[in-house]
């Protein structure tokens, strides 16, 4: 009981320095193919410390109440999400409470922004809604494949029968290879960066966002690339203990940044063409086979 | 006696309340508030008792009307009840703009008097007269607008009228083979029916309850009824009134048939179930993208409507113990949800001296916050937003699809969700957020026995998104009276040997990370209010109330999706009666209005006649 207390407050501070870490990162790596030097790797940690000393402007309750919301409902995410072998909460809900957990984040976003009263973040949004119909068609193909072939919806079960056999990239390739082509969906990294998309619509959502604000959306951003990506090492790379269980995610994740870093933007709806296209075919065919086999 | 009491004073009631308003509106008023409040208070003592009573042998076909009470009639007498209550308390201030209010007061607790009375029916020949007047005086309420609503109405009570047709076939049948038509003595007398009668009644019977619950083929009506209708009726009508559909769904599929007669039914993946199942999730995929496309608030929370109900059918189809806990608590779930929904609709139509198109509100929160409270809990519980009342039951329902090996329909079931949130977001959107227009500035909150409904509702959401167990409770007694292993439930979410699912744990989760996250936010720089002009707009300037950016919302959406969501099945009837039209009116052509042709016509049947009488010889 202490010891699961204790991880329910370490888990999120593990899972932010995590996704500090990839964000600082991913700065410092695409920079260096595009041939700059980059920002050291701590930039996004000086940027909260900036940001929070700054002042900022607020539209109204809801607009603060929906950014709290997001960056709760992102920390709450990670203590559902095993994260090699440390699930404080994984036992109060299962793969199905996670993805509906993971509606907060954005609802909460949306609520804020949608106060602002700003036609900029309405656009960001209305694209953010369309991008998430599109990546969720293949998404949930995915992870109905990987609950169909270990026949439970338990996080901590899924990855149990990983660890006595092979991975689950192994057995369900398909659905593996379609999250994997939909993870900058997810991620909202380029080619798929319609929803901010600074040249266009002024950074979307967070046009009216500034100080405290763009901070906690900062935040919010780095839990949200752990927990896509841990979703992802769980379900197909077997887990493994908290080392291992980086080391793979780190892997993933920069696999993921070498591919998407020299694409450029899409437009929207050739956004939801391609999330509907492959990736659904994909992780369908894979979902076909967990079924009959 | 109990029932009888219930029925007397809610169908007396309804009398007295339009006899009322003869002397004035207030007494009208009043006594229509305290007889539904009574009818709530009257049913809810009825709590986990047996009864059976007959009030009326009928002089000929050796039949008596019966009326009982279980957990399952009680279930959802206890929701008429109390969304009748509600309902009422909201039309108070929000009828005040019309006319004939004795009118609409007496068909409004007279349509919820006859709800009673189909739950509460012991035998068929009750159940379809109850039926029958709940159909005839919803047809009058659609209808009471006039203009648009006319026609909404006679749709309604066209294909009304239809499935009532199909169900009096098989109550007809079941008489003639049996002699009688009490639930229970059918219940097994029908045991060793054959298979093929069995479908042919079940096949009747699912016509005329698909028909009120509006399942995919069968819900063109739907649509427009709950658009045209006046908001509170809309509210009623969505929330239970519909639903008694579902309540037929059980009664003939469980109570009376039951689980060993089902499996009976078809070979492998063809059985009645399965292929019920499938109709579910039709019902839920292509109603709830078609809700994406809607401008009007009312429409869009109508298809809603259809498409929540194919949840209700797909959960009861799979008849699983968790599948149909799924399907009935989301019957309860929905009704909460989508009465505050309308509710909240209705509250804004009511400010806005009748504006419900989406593309012409817009931060309305700042204007009416409670409603924006109740819409929001309305559009969470909708989604099934964790901690909200439709998250339990619609997990339940998962949950059983992937234990079950049904991963296509869990599929239908889940990317239902994702087109929800969309056209519910913008919903929202269009009428509380974004910018104010200025013809708005002057609008304000609803009066307290408009929010007082809302805000009870909106309580309701949270409690039974926290508290799952009070409602599964019931639903494990319903399950154990249809002889199916009951569903197993704790207080806060379900034993371990179901699933892991604690909403206790989650609500402690939200909260500390909420706190955490607040006391973040509140110690950090602070931030300035500025009003909705003062935004940021990359150097362009933004024209006041000239700059709609909610029009066609998920435009490039709509513009891959929509082709396909035609409503084909409304066309094809449309269709039908445009043939039919022309057929009739060839049929028409032998009036020619001269006398001549008729006394031809006279003489020709004589001769037809002397022909028969000859016996078919023409010599």
């Amino acid at each position: 009981m202490v010891i699961k207390a204790i991880w329910i407050v370490f888990l999120p501070l593990i899972a932010l320095v995590i996704g500090v870490f990839f964000l600082g990162l991913s700065r410092k790596i695409i920079a260096r193919i595009q041939c700059r030097y980059g920002p050291p790797i701590y930039q996004p940690i000086i940027d909260v410390i900036k940001l929070v000393n700054q002042a900022s402007i607020s539209h109204g309750r809801i607009f603060d109440i929906g950014i709290i919301l997001s960056l709760a409902g992102s920390i709450v995410l990670v203590l559902f999400i095993p994260f090699g072998g440390i699930a404080p909460l994984a036992t109060s809900g299962d793969l199905l409470v996670v993805v509906y957990l993971m509606l907060l984040a954005p609802l909460g976003i949306a609520l804020s922004g949608g106060e602002a009263s700003n036609p900029n973040v309405s656009i960001g949004i209305s694209r953010k809604m369309m991008l998430a119909l599109g990546y969720e068609v293949p998404f949930l193909f995915a992870i109905l494949a990987v609950m169909t072939h270990y026949k439970t919806t338990s996080l901590l079960e899924i990855v149990k029968a990983q660890q006595n056999s092979w991975w689950g990239v192994i057995y369900l390739p398909l659905p593996a290879i379609a999250y994997f082509m939909i993870l900058p969906a997810m991620l909202g990294i380029r080619p798929f960066d319609i929803v901010s998309a600074p040249q266009e619509i002024a950074s979307g959502p967070a046009v009216e966002y500034g100080g405290r604000y763009l901070a906690l959306t900062t935040i919010e951003h780095a839990f949200h690339t752990f927990i896509v990506i841990a979703l992802f090492v769980n379900l197909f790379l077997g887990g493994g203990n908290p080392f291992t269980f980086f080391v793979k995610m780190l892997v993933i994740f920069i696999l993921g940044l070498f591919i998407n870093a020299v694409f450029p933007r899409l437009r929207i709806d050739q956004a939801i063409k391609y999330c509907w296209k492959w990736p659904a075919i994909l992780a369908l065919a894979g979902l076909i086979i967990a079924r009959i086999v | 006696m109990q029932l009888i009491t219930i029925l007397v004073v809610s169908f007396l009631g309804a009398g007295m309340v339009y006899l009322a308003g003869m002397i004035s509106g207030k007494t009208r008023n009043i006594l229509a508030v305290l007889v539904s409040l009574a009818v709530v208070i009257l049913v809810s003592l009825t709590y986990n008792q047996k009864i059976y009573t007959s009030f009326y042998a009928l002089p000929f076909l050796n039949l008596s009307l019966t009326l009982r009470i279980d957990t399952l009639s009680w279930f959802f007498a206890i929701a008429v009840a109390g969304i009748g209550f509600l309902s009422i308390l909201f039309s108070l201030e929000y009828m005040r703009r019309y006319e004939r209010l004795n009118y609409y007061y007496f068909m409004m607790l007279f349509v919820n008097a006859a709800m009673l009375g189909i739950v509460f029916s012991a035998d068929f020949l009750s159940f379809y007269i109850f039926w029958e007047i709940m159909s005839w005086s919803t047809y009058l309420l659609i209808s009471y607008k006039g203009g648009k609503a006319v026609a909404a109405g006679l749709k309604y009570i066209i294909m009304s009228v239809a499935g009532s047709l199909a169900m009096l076939f098989a109550i007809v049948s079941l008489y003639t083979s049996y002699g009688t038509l009490g639930i229970s003595n059918l219940a097994s007398l029908l045991q060793t029916a054959s298979p093929g009668y069995i479908l042919f009644l079940l096949l009747m019977f699912v016509i005329g309850f698909g028909i009120k619950n509006a399942i995919w083929l069968l819900h063109t009506w739907l649509p427009d009824a709950y658009t045209e209708a006046i908001s509170p009726f809309s509210a009623v009508l969505s929330g239970m009134l519909t639903r008694m559909g579902i309540y037929g769904f059980l009664l003939i599929m469980y109570t009376i048939l039951g689980l060993n007669v089902l499996h009976k039914l078809g070979y492998g993946i063809l059985n009645f179930n399965y292929i019920l199942s499938w109709i579910g999730a039709i019902t839920i995929i292509i109603p709830t993208f078609t809700a994406l496309l809607q401008d009007d608030a009312k429409k869009l929370l109508a298809w809603h409507g259809i498409g929540q109900g194919g949840y209700m059918i797909l959960g009861i189809g799979i008849a699983t113990s968790l599948g149909i806990a799924g399907g009935i608590f989301h019957t309860l779930n929905h009704a909460i949800y989508i009465v505050l929904l309308f509710f909240a609709v209705g509250a804004i139509e009511h400010q806005t001296r009748g504006v419900r198109d989406l593309n012409e509100l817009g931060g309305l929160i700042k204007k009416m916050p409670v409603t924006f409270i109740g819409a929001l809990a309305g559009i969470s519980g909708l989604i099934g937003i964790p901690l909200t009342n439709g998250f339990v039951s619609k997990w339940l329902i998962y949950k059983t699809l992937i234990m079950e090996n049904y991963p296509f329909l869990a599929f239908a079931a889940l990317i239902g969700t994702w087109g929800t949130i969309l056209s519910v977001y913008k919903f929202l959107h269009n009428i509380f957020l974004g910018q104010l227009p200025e013809k708005y500035a002057n609008v304000k909150e609803v009066p307290w026995t408009m929010q007082l409904p809302m805000i009870l509702l909106t309580l309701a959401v949270i409690l039974f998104g926290i508290l799952p167990g009070i409602p599964l409770k019931v639903i494990s007694g319903i399950e154990k009276s249809f002889g199916i292993k009951p569903v197993s439930t704790g207080i806060f979410g379900m034993p371990k040997e179901i699933g892991e699912l604690n909403m206790i744990s989650i609500l402690a989760a939200v909260l500390v990370a909420g706190v955490v996250v607040y006391l973040l936010f509140s110690l950090s720089a602070k931030s300035r209010r500025v009003d909705q002009y003062d935004s940021y707009a990359a150097g362009s300037f933004v024209p006041k109330d000239r700059y709609q950016f909610s029009v066609r919302f998920y435009d490039q959406a709509y513009r891959i999706i929509g082709p396909y969501l035609q409503d084909v099945v409304d066309d094809f009837y449309y269709w039908l009666v445009r043939k039919s039209r022309s057929f009739f009116q060839l049929v028409r052509q032998i009036y020619t209005g001269n006398v001549n042709t008729y006394a031809l016509y006279i003489l020709l049947f004589l001769a037809f006649l002397i022909f028969v009488k000859l016996g078919w010889r023409l010599w």
